[in-house]
């Protein structure tokens, strides 16, 4: 296998690598090419970066009314 | 004559597990909040939809099965309303070829301003920006960004939730993370141009 395709399988297990979704013989397979591979251990980690970048630009925080709102909805105790 | 005094029991046992499923319910709010809001376009149709959930989880507790995954449950119904309700909205599908790769976005920026650390490269993008493109990935891929990555849910959570395969939940999650960082590369290029 040539140094590119390599980079490029890497490429494809990056996301589910992040995911921790990989069975144990994959991840192994991405952490090696990872140690070894400067290109891609850059981008894996701007890749980690984006995920918490995008998780906390979307994170919204619920109003709070809306917490007393969801409340009064409970049954009512008889 | 014990009749009494069991049904008396069997009432009293119904609304200590119905109180506690309540509280259990009402402790995930803000996470369900969290994945309404990217769901759909405003706040408030995040807080009717939220509102909706509650009413109907509340009303159908007898259908959770103590001990399996509460959050799940909750969002099941919370994606099963979001498309009752038409709320998505009317999107053609994306069927613009994706030839791009996961890297495509580092390699975008990278070109746009010269390499450099990568930890700080995502600060070159703007949090209105990640909003706007999130907004604008097709609903069927961002559904599935969002339980993943905002709702922290596994593969097969997403899939029992949105009902789907999980090879349909990874198909949808790749596509879909390659639209929202192209949408990224675009915003984000033609800002710094």
């Amino acid at each position: 296998m040539g140094f590119e395709s390599i980079c490029e399988k890497c490429e494809e297990l990056i996301q589910p690598f992040l995911d921790r979704e990989l069975d144990e013989a994959e991840r192994r397979e991405a952490q090696a090419h990872l140690d070894g591979c400067g290109y891609c251990r850059k981008r894996y980690r701007f890749e980690e970066e984006l995920r918490r970048f995008v998780r906390q630009a979307c994170a919204e925080e619920m109003p709070p009314e809306l917490k007393a709102k969801l409340a009064s909805l409970r049954t009512p105790l008889l | 004559m014990a009749e009494p005094e069991t049904d008396a029991r069997r009432i009293a046992e119904d609304a200590r597990d119905r109180i506690r499923f309540e509280e259990e319910v009402l402790e995930l709010s803000d996470q369900v909040y969290r994945v309404a809001r990217r769901f759909v376009p405003t706040r408030e149709e995040a807080e009717d939809l939220v509102q909706d959930t509650y009413a109907r989880a509340f009303r159908s507790w007898r259908s959770y099965t103590p001990g399996t995954n509460l959050r799940a449950w909750l969002m099941r119904i919370l994606t099963n309303l979001n498309i009752d309700r038409g709320r998505r909205e009317q999107r053609t599908p994306d069927l613009r070829p994706m030839e791009e790769g996961d890297y495509y976005l580092y390699n975008r920026l990278e070109e746009a301003g010269g390499p450099q650390d990568e930890e700080r490269i995502v600060e070159r993008l703007s949090q209105d920006g990640v909003v706007h493109a999130l907004a604008a990935v097709p609903h069927d891929f961002r559904d599935v960004i969002v339980l993943v990555d905002i709702g922290d849910f596994s593969y097969q959570e997403a899939a029992q939730i949105l009902d789907v395969p999980i090879g349909t939940v990874m198909s949808r999650l790749h596509r879909g993370r390659r639209i929202l960082k192209s949408e990224l590369a675009d915003e984000a290029v033609v800002e710094e141009a």
